[in-house]
């Protein structure tokens, strides 16, 4: 046995032993925690989205009980500013579609909690009304932003309802414009 | 034709008031209502992934939203696991599950074609609570407890 031989597996041994690795049938895959950018190390985060292209990561950061969603740049962390989400914590469940022109979230209002979505290109807000007499409790939002799933609870029941937007937003495809910060 | 007029009239208006609003896919909503209780949706392009209420247990179902029919997924769900979320790829191809086995948390990977379950490896000290498959099937958000604490960890997929 050569020396190369000998190596390898003391090489792989060794990167199984990394928190950062792990071994799936057909390779080997690379994990790691999100960039908390410029956030807290103690921040805590839950509800991932990624955008279909990979390059955005949204999330809800909870610091000091106040539950926000966040959009970051991947793989920096950096922060990205969204327009008219603020102040209207908590926020939870966001989704984003394959660019990440659009983001959705639950959001507080008043008493509600209702599904909006930020058109990040035109700066615009649309809000989604539940049907009448349920609370939204999650949502997901499909690539192309043209459909939305609400998970609802109605009568003490969960269900899940789904509504086309195709009257509403332009369709966001993979290889479509890529958006980085909203218009000014 | 005299009442149909201001009716017409009352329903323009109030459409103008309101503006264009999302349409309900009323016939699959329908289907989802009398399959009874459903929880933690994943949108596709044309598939939805959910966990469904059947028969006392729950368990991972797929979507075609176009034909409004279940997806087979043999071998996806297991009797004795429990689901506690799901995400699927834009082609419904790939899903992703964090599911409850003999007292434990863990994320698999499912491929529909080669109907395929692999385990994904996370570190011994996460808990996987949601799990978060992007578009393209490369890439997991998945979100963990980690030393009394919610974070995010990212895997990359071959």
């Amino acid at each position: 046995m050569t020396g190369a031989h000998l190596l390898l597996p003391v090489a792989l041994l060794t990167l199984a032993g990394c928190a950062d690795t792990g071994f799936l049938s057909g390779g080997w895959l690379s994990r790691r925690q999100a960039s908390t950018g410029s956030l807290m190390g103690s921040e805590q985060r839950r509800d991932p989205a990624l955008s279909g292209n990979g390059r955005l990561l949204a999330s809800i950061s909870e610091r000091q009980g106040r539950s926000s969603v966040i959009l970051q740049e991947q793989p920096s962390g950096r922060l990205l500013p969204l327009r008219h989400l603020r102040g209207h914590s908590p926020h939870r469940s966001p989704a984003l579609s394959w660019n990440g022109r659009y983001l959705a979230v639950l959001m507080q209002q008043g008493m509600q909690t209702v599904a909006v979505v930020e058109d990040r290109l035109r700066g615009q807000l649309l809000r989604l009304p539940a049907p009448a007499g349920a609370s939204v409790e999650r949502l997901s939002l499909a690539p192309d932003g043209q459909t939305v799933a609400l998970q609802l609870v109605q009568g003490g029941q969960q269900r899940v309802q789904v509504f086309d937007l195709s009257g509403l937003l332009e369709p966001d495809r993979a290889g479509g414009q890529r958006i980085s910060d909203p218009p000014p | 034709m005299k009442l149909l007029a201001p009716a017409l009239l009352a329903t323009t208006l109030l459409t103008g008031c309101l503006g264009p609003m999302p349409i309900p896919r009323s016939g699959l909503n329908r289907q989802l209502e009398q399959a009874g209780g459903n929880r933690d949706p994943s949108l596709g392009l044309r598939w939805m992934a959910l966990i469904q209420q059947r028969g006392g247990r729950e368990q991972v179902q797929l979507l075609d939203l176009q034909r409004q029919l279940p997806i087979p997924v043999p071998g996806l769900n297991r009797p004795d696991a429990l689901p506690i979320s799901v995400s699927t790829d834009a082609n419904g191809e790939r899903l992703a599950l964090v599911r409850q086995l003999g007292g434990r948390s863990e994320v698999v990977l499912y491929r529909r074609a080669l109907q395929s379950l692999q385990l994904i490896p996370m570190a011994s000290d996460s808990i996987p609570t949601q799990v978060s498959l992007r578009a393209d099937g490369r890439q997991l958000a998945v979100q963990v407890s980690r030393n009394g604490l919610w974070q995010i960890d990212l895997v990359e997929l071959p």
